[in-house]
Order: structure tokens, then sequence, then C-alpha cells
């Protein structure tokens, strides 16, 4: 497979603010690709350069094999040659164009024949499910239609790559859902490859073939979503992707597909093997919710107390005490414990680490 | 886990496109300075710097020679009292107003916001004269007084501070009206709906809640009331110079008919002083209070205070009031154009068409109308392609130094207008370099152009940071260059902000006179000027004739404006969100 966007050690400072710090990273073709990271973190500053609105300070991009900006040449060839479709958070649909003119305006700026740009413009408004609408002004558009004429006028000229800042934060979560899908659909059916921007973890995990996680301008990890959300490289990834509890405990025995842990409360507790075993003297347990199964206490199952039950509908929402510790469950409609009542937990999936390193950049994995 | 460094094709041609830009946008940057310096800096620089000039040498004897003369000071004390009182007047009107037409269910209230506004305007001059027409010795009200009481003479006088007081707030009001209006149309009504909630009565709520909040309003019109008393001339003029009653702008203009260039400069700068003494004065008495954040962008429809049996009452009081305040002043004009002379008898045999007769076939006149179309028309559109420039250069292009510029530019609008006509005299009538433009019609398109250059960059400037910068650049996504996103995105979404701005601007000019009365020669006569001279003379009637002949333009204008602004609600209010 060969990268459509390629992007090598780009750095881009605002004053004192390094926004974005020797970033590198390729889309592929037909990859849905996505830079996840929590507000201030780069990721718009980042698409702005590759879309060529913003001048990185270092490092070069490419665009479809061809390098449009290096600036170690001094080479940064226009926003209006990259060839690409870009949608903003704001849609910055043009309020004095219809909806129609929105959609043609790329193709027309390209010069091209009447007749071809009504055809075009006509099977972009089909595939958005919007062909009714063509006359209509922006001002007429429900939110969730301007984001799809944003997003029409973005398809229209065919181009290289789809870039899209946040474009369904402004949307309420009923049609964020919705978008969801038909943005993956229309992906499907045109073959584009989208470099995505997000601050939300689950539409990420959702969307993308490959995540990027970034903070303070540097990427933390780059992976599928999968090993995103259960191989995390550091320990701003574990923190920010998902929910997390962590459990101090010694390491007591390690066999040979499981670890035996004592709680810092005393109790023993038997946990699968995780793919990495790091040498201290202090250790953490993480834990995502889901992971742990509620049961009866019993030996290696360590008993903790309900302390709130709240019904979400795919099952139960558990706060449970552990000691010192305070745990979040997530378990199915038919574990139904009451408020108060003890349980034991057991764990089926979690990673070790060295309770010593701290801060963000703590490396978690191997 | 960091991806293979990537590898990179084919470079792309450079493009020198960007390069060029830039550089064209130094070029630009350059040429605007230089329009900035040559309208503003350098006319403010020769006022600042003259003054503490004689024969040369530095000194202090201009001032000396204004204090020295009581005539002087008391110019200066009369230009703030007659100012602090008419603008407390036209606060008191303006805000009622406000508070009837935007928050009682007032009926006509479209046909009310107009006629009230319509002072605005109205050339102050005109106001002056029509009230003169009215209330002076041999005024239609003053006629009918005499009559119905069988008196000799009338209890009043126009001539003298009362009448200019009171001319003065029938035609500031205006600013304070506008301004509260519009507070009271943005503000959140959650806010009065808690009062109402907390059990509180509607008039509590209009004095604890609503009141309160508008305050920062009353405080920004009352402001520009005040600015605009003391810079105005015709008024004063007209009602004070036959009582000798001098306040500083007719002061000016007497030093500058002996002439007495030094003193005129010295009083002009005791103007500046006057005039930024005030503004200091009401930042204070503002107080910290307007930064209050709880006026949205938002319109909305407000709670409306039902008037009930009082409601006829109420609708007779104002519309009697705009009856007095704004009609009535333009009827006497009309009516006094076409009398044989002012003072006659109203009977068909003194009705007449020879004074439009003798304006229309007067050369003077000619020229006056003419000038003053073109002057209006050329300081209109010049400054709005250099404020829009500044603007974009300023807000969207983010260019260093035009910010700077935009500052400049702002600075004349809190400049009374004798300062304006005076620096235009110090500045081109022997320039250091550069041709002599006084006794030209040049020198009134530079005043002119400097004095509204405020206008211009604050119209641009609002209606720019309207359109959010992603508009643009999602233009330039789709392949547009940077010329052509600006032709088909920023342009057409500025316009209806920079023909309203024009707009603002020709009707200002068409109606200036503070600055023509001190700068004009023979030649570069203005309508205005040579409505001042005509009454200033005793042709009463030909000035009205001209007067009523500039009405039409005015009025179109006016309205067209008005009918801008509420398509240009509408248009935002569509959106939506
Ligand atoms: N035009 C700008 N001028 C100055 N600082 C900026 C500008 N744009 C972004 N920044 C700063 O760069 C950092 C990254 O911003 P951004 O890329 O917008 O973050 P994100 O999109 O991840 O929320 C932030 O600290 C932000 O304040
Ligand atoms: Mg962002």
């Amino acid at each position: 497979m060969t990268a459509v966007v390629e992007v090598g050690h780009l750095t881009k400072r605002f004053n004192e603010v390094t926004a974005v710090d020797d970033v590198s990273f390729a889309v592929a073709e037909q990859e849905f690709f996505t830079l996840l990271g929590s507000s201030g973190c780069g990721k718009t500053t980042t698409l702005r350069c590759v879309a060529g609105l913003e001048r990185a300070d270092a490092g070069r991009i490419g665009i479809g094999g061809e390098t449009v900006f290096d600036a170690a040449q001094g080479l940064d060839v226009g926003s209006e040659r990259r060839a690409i479709g870009m949608v903003f958070q704001s849609y910055a649909v043009w309020p004095h164009m219809s909806v129609f003119d929105n959609i043609a305006y790329p193709l027309r700026i390209r010069r091209q024949p009447r007749e071809a740009i009504r055809r075009r413009v006509d099977d972009v408004l089909a595939i958005l499910d919007m062909a009714a609408l063509g006359r209509r002004m922006p001002s007429q558009l429900s939110g969730g239609q301007q984001q799809r004429v944003a997003l029409g006028r973005a398809l229209a000229m065919n181009p290289k790559v789809l870039l899209l800042d946040e474009p369904l934060s402004n949307l309420d979560a009923k049609l964020r859902e919705t978008m969801r899908a038909e943005l993956k659909l229309i992906q499907k059916e045109t073959g584009l490859p989208i470099l995505y921007v997000t601050h939300d973890q689950t539409e990420a995990l959702a969307m993308s073939d490959r995540i990027a996680v970034m903070a303070n301008g540097v990427i933390h990890q780059l992976a599928p979503p999968d090993a995103i959300y259960r191989r995390p490289a550091t320990r701003f990834v574990l923190d920010f992707v998902g929910a997390v509890n962590y459990l101090p405990c010694t390491l007591e025995a390690v066999l040979e597909d499981a670890l035996v842990l004592r709680l810092a409360e005393g109790a023993r507790l038997r946990v699968p093997k995780p793919p990495h075993v790091p040498t201290t003297s202090a250790h953490e347990l993480a834990v995502r919710p889901e992971d742990i199964v509620l049961g009866p206490p019993g030996e290696g199952r360590p008993a903790a107390t309900v302390t709130l039950k709240s019904f979400v509908g795919t099952g139960f929402d558990y706060r449970l005490r552990l000691g010192e510790v305070e745990l979040r469950v997530q378990a199915p409609k038919t574990a139904a414990f009451a408020e108060g009542e003890h349980v034991g937990i057991a764990i089926t999936e979690a990673l070790l680490l060295d309770a010593r390193q701290r801060g963000d950049a703590a490396r978690v994995g191997p | 886990m960091l991806p293979p460094a990537p590898s990179f094709g084919r470079v792309m041609s450079r493009s020198r496109l960007v390069e060029r830009l830039a550089d064209h946008r130094f070029v630009l940057l350059v040429a605007l300075a230089l329009f900035v310096a040559i309208t503003v800096v350098y006319p403010l620089f020769q006022v600042g710097v003259r003054s503490f000039l004689v024969q040369g040498e530095w000194s202090l004897a201009n001032y000396r020679a204004v204090f020295l003369q009581p005539r002087n000071l008391e110019a200066v004390w009369n230009s703030l009292w007659v100012s602090v009182i008419a603008t407390l007047l036209a606060t008191v009107i303006g805000t009622v107003a406000a508070f009837l037409v935007q928050r009682t269910d007032l009926p006509a209230k479209t046909l009310f916001r107009v006629l009230l506004v319509l002072p605005f305007a109205i050339p102050p001059l005109f106001s002056a004269m029509g009230w003169v027409q009215l209330a002076g010795p041999v005024g239609l009200f003053s006629q009918w007084w005499r009559e119905v009481f069988g008196v000799a003479s009338v209890p009043w006088t126009i001539y003298g501070p009362g009448g200019i007081i009171f001319v003065l707030a029938v035609t500031n009001y205006p600013f304070v009206f506008i301004t509260v209006a519009g507070a009271l149309q943005r503000i959140d009504p959650s806010l009065e709906e808690a009062a109402r909630t907390s059990g509180v009565g509607t008039w509590r709520i209009m004095r604890d809640v609503t009141l309160p909040l508008v305050r920062p309003a009353i405080y920004g019109g009352a402001l520009l009331a005040f600015v605009s008393s003391i810079d105005n001339f015709g008024i004063p003029a007209v009602l004070g110079l036959r009582a000798q009653f001098y306040v500083l702008t007719t002061r000016i203009y007497e030093a500058l008919t002996i002439p007495n260039m030094p003193l005129a400069t010295a009083m002009s700068v005791l103007l500046i002083g006057v005039a930024v003494i005030a503004m200091v004065g009401f930042r204070f008495a503002e107080g910290n209070r307007s930064q209050y954040a709880v006026i949205g962008g938002k319109s909305v429809t407000p709670n409306l205070i039902r008037l009930g049996r009082m409601r006829p009452l109420v609708t007779g009081a104002l519309a009697l009031v705009v009856l007095v305040v704004v009609v009535m002043p333009l009827f006497a004009l009309v009516l006094t154009s076409f009398l044989r002379f002012w003072g006659a008898d109203l009977t068909l045999a003194n009705l007449t068409l020879r004074h439009y007769e003798a304006v229309l076939g007067a050369a003077g006149a000619q020229r006056g109308i003419r000038n003053s179309l073109f002057l209006a028309a050329a300081a209109a559109t010049i400054l709005m392609i250099v404020t829009v420039l500044i603007s974009y250069l300023h807000m969207k292009a983010k260019v260093r130094g035009a910010g700077l510029l935009d500052t400049i530019g702002i600075i004349p609008f809190a400049l009374p207008g004798s300062v304006i006509g005076v620096a235009m005299i110090l500045a081109w009538s022997n320039p250091v370099v550069g041709p002599t433009l006084y006794g030209t019609i040049w020198i009134l398109l530079i005043a002119y152009i400097m004095r509204y250059m405020a206008f211009g960059l604050q119209t641009t400037r609002a209606t720019l940071a309207q359109i959010h910068d992603s508009l643009e650049e999602a233009a330039h996504t789709a392949g547009a260059s940077k010329l052509r996103a600006l032709k088909d995105i920023t342009l057409p979404l500025l316009r209806p902000g920079m023909v309203a701005g024009w707009m603002l601007i020709f009707i200002s000019a068409f109606n200036e006179l503070t600055v023509s009365v001190l700068i004009w020669t023979s030649g570069s006569e203005t309508i205005g000027v040579w409505i001042f001279l005509l009454q200033d003379s005793g042709f009463t009637g030909r000035a009205s004739a001209l007067a009523v002949l500039t009405l039409p333009v005015i009025l179109i204008l006016y309205l067209a404006t008005q009918w801008l602004a509420r398509l240009e609600e509408r248009r935002v209010a569509g959106k939506g969100t």
C-alpha cells in the first residue's frame, strides 16, 4: 500500500507554544486515519498544515506522492493546488450561495463544462441524500444538512484526500451517530482516504482504521483502534482512551499464563498474564471497567462492596469499594447486585504498570 | 511507535504566487499608510505643533492670548455647560422613547422608530432654521401665541443659550435612542423572567433589572450626543451669533474670519481638551459597570409591558412629541420656502416660487449642490475602498502595522470638526511639500475623509468580524487563489456592510457644516455653507428653499439605509443558530 498523505517530522510553533512537535505519520490509500487528542493538543494545527492553511516551521508533507511542503527547501505549495477536500468544524458553508453553488464552486474554479458540473453536483447530492435541496440557501438548512453540504463541497472534485476537523462535534447525539455511519458508508462508496480529527475517543475507535493519539503536540501512539485500547503505549493513552481502574499491588508470583498479585488491602488476586511485566518494586494494575467480572467472593476473588448502582440500558454501571480503592465496573444485565452487597471480583484482562513511572509520557507497554 | 520515515516523490514546481502576494500586501500597506499620513497624521501634527509656535519660536503666547481674553474663556465655559444640559435632556428623551418603542405594546412601532431616528439624518442647521421659523420673533408658533393671548411679545426667545440647548437636545437624542433601543433588543429575556418568577412586578423589574443592564448603552449614547453637541456649529451659529452668545466652535469661526490663525489654532487645542476631559468624565461616571456581558448578540422577542388604559394617552403624547420635534421644523422650512417673505401671513397671495427660482438661478448655489454631491460621493467611495483594505489587512490577512493604521484612523472621530477645519488650513494652505490645496475643493475632500474615516473603519471591521476565517479558507482548499477567494467569498459577504457604510458617510458628508464653513472658498462652496450664508445674511426664504431641495436626497438615502438594515437583520435572523 502506498501512502496518500505523508507527514514527516512536522513542527509548528506559535510564539512560545509548540503546537505540533516533530509529528510523523502516513495515511494509506482508502484508509480512515484519525488524529485523536484532547482540546489544544495540536490536531487542528496538524490538519491545517496538511491543508496548506498553516505554514509549518520544520518538516515535510507529501500528498499523492508529491511533496507539497518542505521547510528545508522553502517549498510550500498553496492550499488551492494541493487537491484536497476539507470540512471545517464550523462547516464554513458560504451563506450567499445556494447548496448547488456551494458544491459546484470547486468545479467552477477548475473551469469544468457546465453540463459536467451539473451532473457531478447531482451525483454528490444523491450520495448525500439531499437531491431535493439544491436550490436552498444555507440559512434554510439544519445543522446536519449544512454539515452535509460542507462534505459534498469537499467531495465534489474528487480530492486525493478528505480532511475533516471535528465535523460531528456541533451535532446533537442522535444525529452524530447517524452521520458517523453515513460518513463510513460514503468513504466505502468513494474509496477516498480520510484524515480525521476528533477529541471524541468513542468516535475515533468506532470509525478509524488507525489512530494517532496526540498530547501536547506529540504523537503518543499510532495503531489500530483495538491496539490503542488494549495495548496503550503510554499512561496518557491508557487514561485518555476509555475508562480505567488503578489497583496498587505487589507481584507475588509469575505463572505460565497468569500473575498472582497481593493488593494493598491484603487480598490476593489472580489475573491473566499481561503482555508486559515491568521489573520494579511497586506495581499498579490497570483494568478497564468491562474487564472486571462480578460473582460470589472466594479464593483469588477479593470481596468488594457495592456503593452505587446505575442502570445504563446495556447493563449496570457499578461503583465498588475495595479497601481504599474505588472501582468502576461495567456489568451485563444479568449481573444484578444490590447496593451494600459484598461481591467477589475476577479480572479477565489487565495491564501491569510500574507504579513509580508516572506522568503522561510514562511508557506502559514493553 | 513511529511510522517509518515517509518517502517523498517528485517535487511540485515551486509556486511564486505566495511570495508575490506577500509583496503586494506590503506595497498595499505602505500605500495605505501614506494615505492615512496625508489625511490624518500630518494635519493633526500641524495643529499640535503650530499652536506652540510664534514667528518660528516655541512659545505659549498663543495660549496666553486665549486666556487673556475673557470672551474666549467664556466660550469654553459656554460650550461645556450648554452641551452638558443639552445632553442630559437628549438622554432623557432618547431613553424614554427607546423604552416605549422597544418594551411596551405601543402601536405603529415601525413608524415611530423611523420618525424618531429621522433627526439623525437632518442637518442640525436645518433644525435651527426650522425652530427660528417656529419660535423666533415672527415664527408661526410665536404668532399664534400672540394672537391667542393678545400679548405684544412672547415670553421666550429662541436666540441665546436656552434655544441652543433645546435645539441641540432635539437633534441629538437619536444617538441615545439608537444605542438604548439596540441594547434593549439584545437583552436576554431570561434575566427579566428570573426576576418575574421571584415575584417581582413589571415596573420593579424595569427599574431593578432592565435599567441597570442598559445603563452602559445609555452612557454610550449620551457620550455620542455630548460629542455631537460640542462639535456643532450650525445651531449656535444661527441661534447664538445674533444674541452675542458664543461657544468654542463659533468663536473659532470668528477668529478665522478676522483671520487670527494662531488664536484659532490654540482654541482648537482647547476644544480637543474639553472633548477629552468630557470623555474621561463619562468613563469615570460609567465606572466598570459596562463590564456586564449579559447582552448577547441574539435578538429575541422581549416581554412587552402592557400600557393598558394608558395606551392611548402614551401614544398620543409620543405622537405629539414626534410631531413637534421632528415634523414641525421640517414643515416650517417647507412653508417658509414658499412664502413671499418670512413672517408673511399665510394667504394664497403670499405663496410664491421666487425663492426657488432665485437659488436655482444663482451660480453659487448650483455649484454648492454639485460640489456637495461630488464631495459626499467621492469621500464615501474612497473611504469605503481604503477602510475595507485596512480592515482586511488588519483582521484577515493579519499584516502587522495594519492595526496601527486602524487605530490612527479612528482618532478623528473624537475630534470636534472645528479642529479638523483648522488642521486642514494649517496643513494645506502653505504646505511644506505638495500643492496648496487651500482654495480648492480638494481640501474639503481630504477634510471629509479625515472626519469620516472612523465610520468606514467601524462598519468594515464589524462586518469582517462576522465573516469567519474558515469561509475564505474553505475557498482556498476548494482550489481558489487568495484573490479569487477574496472576490468570490469575502467581497460579496462584505457588500451589505459596505453599502450601509457608504450611505452613512454620504449622508454625514452631505450634511457637513462645521468643517466646511471654516475651509470653503469661492468656487468650493458646499450646499450647507451656502444655506448657512443665505440664512446668516437674512435670506431666510432662499435658505429654506435650498434646504428643502436637499431634503429628498437625504430622506431617500436615509430610508434606503433603514431598509438595508432591516434586510440585513432578516438575513442574519434567517440563519437560525
Ligand atoms: N493561530 C494561533 N495562534 C497562536 N496559538 C495558536 C494558534 N492556533 C493554535 N494555537 C495554539 O496551538 C495549540 C494547538 O492548537 P490546536 O491545533 O487548535 O489544538 P486542537 O485542534 O487539538 O484542539 C494550542 O495551545 C493553541 O492555543
Ligand atoms: Mg481543533
